[in-house]
C-alpha cells in the first residue's frame, strides 16, 4: 500500500528511495545480481572474521559481558564519531547539492515532514555505513558469549538517531554561525575531524612523550574508578545498551529518539530557510577596488591558473587532502615506535609522506583530468589534447608542493640524505599517479571528489596498491635494506601494465 | 584576428559530402558552403543533425566521411589551424562555475594565444557591452542561465573568429539581452566574421540572416534567403514558419 501523498510516509519512501539509488550508485554500473553477490559476500566475510577473531579473544574473557565493556566502549567511540560525521556531510550535501529541494520548497508542503523524512533517511544511510561491520560482532558475541548481545541492533539505530542529530544540529549551528556561504567547507572539514577523531586521538597518544602518556594513563585511571570512565557512570549508557542492559537501552534509546525528534522538530523551518539561502551563497564578490585578474600568455599560463583558481575554491579537496593525511599518518607512529628510543620521528614520518604525495597527486590529477566541467569547450581550442593534459600535470605540481612542503621539511630536518631520499621517493609516487589518473579517467563530477574510487574499482585499487608500494619501498630504504628494490619494481611493473597501449590492447 | 587567417576569398566554411551515422544517418552527404561575413541560419526540426554538424565543424566530432574547410584549411587535416580561427557556443554554456568572468575570458584567451594587452581590454569591453560589468568578479556559480550564456559568448568572442558557429544562443536569454547579441552578432559579419547559427525562433533567423538552410534527416532540403526558400515552397508571401512547416513536410496545423 502506497501512504498518501504529501504525508510524511510518503516523503520518506521518495528519499528512502533516492537513498537506495545513491547506495546503489557506490557500485557503479554492476547490476541487482552482482551487487547481492558482492554485500553477500561482504557480509560472510566479516561474519567469519568476527567469529574467527571472537572466538579465540573470548577465552580469556571468564566474566562475560562487563570484561568487554571496555572493548565495546572503544567501539563506540569510533562508531558514534562516525555517524555524526556521516551525518554532518549527508546533511550538508542534503542543503547545498539542491537536488530536489528546489520543487520541495516551491511546493505547498510543511517544512517539518519534509525535513523528518530527510533526516530519517540521513540516519538510515548513517546507520548502514556501519551496519555491516557491527552486526557481525553482534551475531558473533551473541552466540559465542550472550544473546543479549543482540541488542547491539536496537543501540546500534539509536546510535544512528543520536549520532544524527547531532549531525544536524552541528551543520545548522555552522550554517548560524559562519555563514551559508561557509558552512560547506567548514562543515566538510569537520565531518572529516570528527570521523576520524579516534584515529587522531590514539596517535596523538602514540606520539606524545613518556610524561604525557604517564599522565593521561593516570587521568583514566581515576576516572575509571567511580568517575566519569566507572562502568556505571552515564558515558557508559550506550555500552550498557549495547551489551543488553533493560534500563540502559530503554535509557539510550528513549534520550536518542528524544533527540532526534526535538532535533527534526525545533530545526525543520530553520532548515528550509537555509536551503533558500544556501541557493544564492555561492555568489562570491571579490574586493572590489583591487582588480584582482592580471591577464598572462599562452595556453600553459592559463592551464596552470584555471586549474589553481579552480583546486583552491574546492570545497570538497581540503577535507579529502585532510583525510588522506589523517589516516596515513598511523605509518609514522608503527615505524617510528618500530625504530626503538633513538628512531626519529622526522624519519618515521617519510613513508607516509610518500603515500600522502602519492593519493593528494592522484585526487589532484582526477580533479584535473577527469572532472575537467567543460572538456568539450577544450576540445575546441587550438590546442591539442596532449598538450592539454602535459599542462594540467604540471599545474598540479604547485598544489601538491603546498601540501607537502612542511612535512618534507620537517624530514630534510633529519639530515640531507633522508631529505634527498624522500624528496625522490614523494616525485616518483605523486608522478605515478598522476599517470594512472592519465591513461584511466575515471569522468566525474568535481563535487564526487569524495566518492571518486566508486566509479572503477581498478583505478581504486592500482592507486592504493602504488602509493603502498612506494610507501613500503620507502620504509625500507630507511631501515637501510637492500630488498626495497623489490616494492620499486613492482610498483613499476604494475605501472607499466597500465600504461595506455596495454590499456588499449586489454580493452 | 589570428594572423594564420588566408586573406584570400575562401568561403569561411565549405563542407562537402559530410556524413555522420550513429547507428542511423544523422548527417547524411551534407553539402554548405558560408561565405566570409554572411550570417547563416541552420534550421530544422530536432534531431535534423544541426548540432551534429556543428560539433563536426568544431572539431569535437569526427565524420564518417567528407570534408570540412574553414577559409581554405583542411579541419580534419589540420584541426589546430581551423580552430583558431573557429568559435563554437553551445546551447548549454561550458563554464568553470568557480570562475569569474574576467578568470574565464583570460582563460580562453590564453588558450586562442590572444596577447595579454589585447584580450585584457577586449575582456573589458566585452564584458561591458554584454552588462556583465558589475559581475565580472563574481563567480560564475551564482549566475543566472542567461548570465553564464552570455559569459560563454563573450568567450567565444575573446579571440575575436573568423568563423562563428552557435547553438541556440539565445536561450535563457531576456529580451534585451537577446537583443544586444542580435546586434553583437550583425556587428560582427559586419567586420568580415562568418556567422551560422542554429535556432528554433524563426523570427531571430528570418530577421538576421543573410541566408537560410533547412537541414531535415541529415540533408539540405532548402536554401537561400527568404524569398528564395518561399519559391521552393510554392507559396509567395508565407511566412518563414509556414514555409518550414511545408519544407520539413509537417502542416502547420498539425504542428500548431
Amino acid at each position: 500500500m502506497r501512504p498518501a501523498p504529501a504525508t510524511f510516509l510518503w516523503f520518506a519512501a521518495h528519499d528512502l528511495r533516492l537513498a537506495r539509488r545513491r547506495v546503489r550508485a557506490f557500485f557503479g554500473s554492476s547490476g541487482p545480481i552482482k551487487i547481492a553477490l558482492i554485500l553477500g559476500a561482504a557480509i560472510l566475510f566479516f561474519h567469519a572474521l568476527a567469529f574467527l577473531a571472537l572466538d579465540v579473544a573470548l577465552e580469556d574473557f571468564d566474566d562475560g559481558r562487563r570484561a568487554l565493556y571496555p572493548y565495546v566502549g572503544s567501539a563506540a567511540l569510533f562508531i558514534l564519531p562516525w555517524i555524526v560525521s556521516q551525518a554532518l556531510t549527508n546533511a550538508t550535501r542534503a542543503l547545498y547539492s539542491r537536488g530536489d529541494l528546489d520543487i520541495v520548497l516551491s511546493s505547498p508542503m510543511p517544512a517539518r515532514p519534509v525535513f523528518a523524512a530527510r533526516s530519517l533517511a540521513i540516519a538510515l544511510e548513517s546507520i548502514l555505513s556501519v551496519s555491516i561491520f557491527v552486526l557481525p560482532i553482534a551475531n558473533a558475541l551473541a552466540i559465542l558469549a550472550d544473546a543479549r548481545w543482540l541488542t547491539i541492533y536496537p543501540a546500534l539505530a539509536a546510535s544512528g538517531l543520536f549520532g544524527t542529530a547531532v549531525g544536524l544540529i552541528l551543520m545548522l549551528g555552522l550554517f548560524r554561525l559562519v555563514g551559508p556561504r561557509r558552512t560547506r567547507v567548514v562543515a566538510n572539514v569537520l565531518a572529516t575531524l570528527i570521523g576520524a577523531s579516534f584515529a587522531i586521538g590514539i596517535q596523538a597518544y602514540g606520539i606524545a612523550s613518556p610524561a604525557t602518556r604517564m599522565a593521561i594513563s593516570e587521568w583514566l585511571a581515576g576516572a575509571r574508578a567511580g568517575g566519569l570512565l566507572d562502568p556505571d557512570s552515564i558515558v557508559w549508557i550506550p555500552v550498557r545498551a549495547a551489551a543488553g542492559e533493560p534500563g540502559a537501552i530503554a535509557l539510550w534509546c528513549g534520550a536518542s529518539v528524544a533527540l532526534f525528534l526535538a532535533a527534526v522538530l525545533t530545526l525543520g523551518d530553520f532548515f528550509m530557510r537555509g536551503a533558500g539561502a544556501a541557493i544564492g551563497s555561492e555568489r562570491r564578490e571579490a574586493p572590489a577596488r583591487r582588480r584582482l585578474t592580471r591577464f598572462r600568455a599562452g595556453v600553459g599560463a592559463a592551464l596552470r591558473r584555471k586549474e589553481w583558481r579552480l583546486v583552491s575554491r574546492d570545497p570538497g579537496l581540503a577535507s579529502q587532502i585532510l583525510l588522506q593525511i589523517i589516516y596515513t599518518m598511523p605509518i609514522s607512529v608503527v615505524l617510528w615506535r618500530a625504530m626503538g628510543p633513538n628512531g626519529s620521528l622526522a624519519l618515521a614520518t617519510a613513508p607516509a609522506l610518500v603515500a600522502v604525495a602519492s593519493n593528494v597527486s592522484a585526487s589532484l590529477a582526477w580533479l584535473a583530468i577527469s572532472s575537467e566541467d567543460a572538456p568539450e569547450f577544450l576540445a575546441t581550442a587550438p590546442v591539442s589534447r596532449r598538450e592539454i593534459e602535459r599542462r594540467k600535470l604540471e599545474a598540479i605540481a604547485l598544489p601538491l608542493v603546498v601540501v607537502i612542503a612542511l612535512p618534507l621539511a620537517f624530514v630534510w630536518s633529519a639530515g640531507f640524505r633522508a631529505g634527498l631520499v624522500t624528496t625522490a621517493y614523494v616525485a616518483a609516487a605523486a608522478l605515478a599517479a598522476a599517470l594512472l589518473n592519465l591513461w584511466h579517467p575515471v569522468p566525474g563530477r568535481r563535487g564526487d571528489i569524495l566518492r571518486r574510487h566508486s566509479q572503477s574499482k581498478l583505478v581504486a585499487m592500482m592507486e592504493h596498491m602504488l602509493s603502498l608500494l612506494w610507501a613500503v619501498a620507502l620504509a625500507l630504504t630507511a631501515f637501510g635494506s637492500w630488498s626495497a628494490i623489490v616494492p620499486i619494481l613492482c610498483a613499476v611493473f604494475l605501472l607499466w601494465t597500465q600504461r595506455p597501449k596495454a590499456a588499449l590492447a586489454t580493452a | 584576428m589570428s594572423d594564420d587567417t588566408k586573406p584570400d576569398d575562401s568561403p569561411a566554411l565549405h563542407l562537402r559530402a559530410l556524413s555522420k551515422s550513429f547507428g542511423k544517418p544523422a548527417v547524411d552527404r551534407l553539402d554548405l558552403t558560408i561565405r566570409a561575413g554572411e550570417f547563416y541560419a541552420l534550421l530544422g526540426p530536432n534531431g535534423a543533425g544541426k548540432t551534429t554538424t556543428l560539433r563536426m565543424v568544431a572539431g569535437l566530432l569526427p565524420p564518417d566521411s567528407g570534408s570540412i574547410a574553414i577559409f581554405g584549411r583542411d579541419a580534419l587535416r589540420d584541426p589546430i589551424a581551423a580552430k583558431r580561427v573557429t568559435a563554437w557556443l553551445p546551447d548549454e554554456p561550458m563554464l568553470y562555475d568557480k570562475l569569474t568572468p574576467l578568470e574565464y575570458l583570460e582563460f580562453v584567451a590564453g588558450l586562442w594565444g590572444v596577447p595579454p594587452e589585447i584580450a585584457e581590454p577586449r575582456a573589458d569591453g566585452l564584458l561591458a557591452t554584454l552588462g556583465l560589468a558589475d559581475d565580472a568578479r563574481s563567480r560564475c556559480e551564482g549566475f543566472s542561465r542567461g548570465m553564464k550564456q552570455k559569459v560563454a559568448l563573450a568567450g567565444a568572442l575573446i579571440h575575436d573568429p573568423k568563423l562563428l558557429m552557435l547553438d541556440e544562443p539565445l536561450t535563457g536569454l531576456d529580451a534585451q539581452a537577446a537583443r544586444l547579441v542580435k546586434d553583437l552578432l550583425r556587428e560582427r559579419t559586419r567586420r568580415g566574421c562568418a556567422v551560422i547559427l542554429t535556432t528554433h525562433i524563426l523570427e531571430v533567423a528570418e530577421r538576421l540572416a543573410d541566408r537560410i538552410g533547412i537541414i531535415q534527416h541529415g540533408r539540405l532540403v532548402a536554401e537561400g534567403g527568404l524569398a528564395d526558400l518561399q519559391a521552393q515552397a510554392g507559396g509567395d508571401g508565407s511566412t518563414l514558419e509556414e514555409v518550414f512547416l511545408r519544407l520539413t513536410g509537417a502542416r502547420a496545423d498539425r504542428a500548431a
